[in-house]
């Protein structure tokens, strides 16, 4: 009980974090972290699937209707939320810790979550940036848009898990 | 029954994911309508609000910068009234028409948010329907065009930048007045593209561009931009890059400006053209 109510706080921290400072972040026109993204990456890993995709929606559905871009956010987290239990299966080797608490540097190793939080990034601004776009005119310049937000946003991410765990 | 509830519970996380994808991808086709939907209008109204306040405390520290662009404004303005007076009445029509030759109206408005990273960006401002805003008006600050309104909500509206991939805006070279289409390829945010323009026309880099009022959304004679001196050629035609005058990065006040005109022109349009 105690930890839903501490991930429903996290949840509208992130969110306003993403609306109010992340939105309003360009560098160059290739990099916009989303690290909104994190409301999947940090949920306990033997999560039910459906669970994950209902908050994967949510949190979509919100980034979507206050910045205006009905649906391709919602796409975007949907994705990501569905291909998670694949990535996790990926990346269970015999380092991971116990699958009910949330994934952090702390319980899982700073590798492990890197690579976690990389690929889920990954995937979700890979269908972010294309549906976005809506066409493959300039494909090699929205892929380049696509690495270099991964790389950011997955950075971001850690270090906020960072900060989360130090208190 | 029951083999096909066991087929749904098996399969629940993929159908509750085709649904999702569905329901986004639905909302993602229906998006030039979605300012009509009520969840992104309610949604609206309390960005809006939240953003407005966040802007009021960003313009307080902007009021030097407004402040010297008012005053060059106005003294722009005033050049051009003291032309205006010295010309003599070209009709003979009794002026009991007050709109009679009165073409544009004006309306002052406050950004409440904008973007620049996206392909399509749009920007939100703080005159809603209760103000007289409807979709189609055109809007633009004192350094040039910035977009056109397509979503209006009671209190704020939203208008399609400039640098937005669908935005297109018929513009015309100052000085010898060939037009061609405006868009951006959502590249740099501080360049757009004339094209359209024919092989003979001479340009050289630091013209200006304005907006040819063929749509009636604009005045004539809006600054747009200035060429840069770059061009492709393809076709029967050429493509000129366009520096856009106004820093679409700090908008503050800006203008929403409504043609009285477009109305009747698109009617009279469409009459000879069905004919």
């Amino acid at each position: 009980m105690n930890s839903i109510l501490k991930y429903s706080g996290f949840f509208i921290l992130l969110i306003l974090l993403q609306l109010l400072v992340f939105n309003n972040i360009q560098f160059s026109g290739y990099v916009n972290p989303y690290v909104y993204v994190m409301l999947i990456i940090i949920l306990p890993l033997s999560m039910p699937s459906w669970i994950v995709l209902i908050i994967a929606f949510l949190a979509g559905f919100i980034i979507d209707a206050f910045s205006g871009t009905m649906g391709v956010h919602t796409f975007a987290t949907v994705m990501a939320g569905f291909v998670r239990p694949w990535i996790i299966s990926l990346n269970m080797t015999h380092e991971a810790a116990d699958p009910d608490t949330s994934p952090s540097v702390q319980n899982n190793g700073l590798r492990w979550f890197f690579l976690f939080a990389g690929m889920i990034v990954l995937v979700h601004h890979l269908s972010l940036f294309y549906v976005e776009v809506f066409s493959f005119t300039g494909f090699f310049r929205t892929l380049l848009r696509v690495l270099l937000s991964t790389l950011f946003t997955t950075f971001f991410i850690v270090f906020i898990d960072l900060i989360r765990s130090r208190r | 029954m029951r083999s096909l509830l066991n087929f749904l519970l098996r399969y629940k996380s993929l159908i509750l994911f085709l649904m999702m994808e569905g329901v986004a991808l639905f909302m993602l086709s229906s998006s030039h309508n979605y300012h009509q939907t009520v969840a992104s209008n309610i949604a609206r109204t309390i960005s809006g609000g939240l953003t407005e306040r966040v802007e009021k405390g960003r313009s307080y520290f902007m009021l030097k910068r407004i402040n010297r662009e008012l005053v060059s404004e106005n003294l722009m303005l005033r050049q051009r009234l003291e032309t205006l007076k010295k010309e003599p009445a070209t009709s003979f029509t009794s002026i009991s028409d007050t709109l009679r030759g009165l073409s544009y109206n004006y309306l002052d408005a406050k950004v409440v948010n904008n973007s620049i990273n996206r392909q399509k960006n749009f920007i939100t401002l703080n005159k809603g329907r209760r103000d007289g805003v409807i979709n189609g008006m055109g809007v633009a600050c004192s350094e040039g065009v910035l977009g056109i309104v397509v979503g209006v909500s009671q209190n704020f509206s939203v208008a399609m930048s400039l640098l937005n991939v669908d935005f297109r805006l018929s513009s015309s070279i100052a000085h010898n007045d060939y037009f061609g289409s405006l868009a951006w390829d959502g590249k740099n945010y501080r360049y757009a593209q004339l094209s359209e323009i024919p092989h003979h026309v001479i340009v050289t880099a630091g013209d200006t561009i304005v907006t040819s009022g063929f749509s009636a959304i604009f005045p004539p004679g809006i600054m747009v931009g200035t060429l840069t001196g770059d061009q492709r050629k393809g076709g029967d035609f050429v493509t000129l890059k366009v520096e856009l005058s106004p820093d679409f990065k700090r908008l503050t006040n800006v203008y929403i400006i409504g043609g009285l005109h477009k109305d009747e022109i698109r009617i009279l349009e469409e009459e000879v053209v069905n004919e």
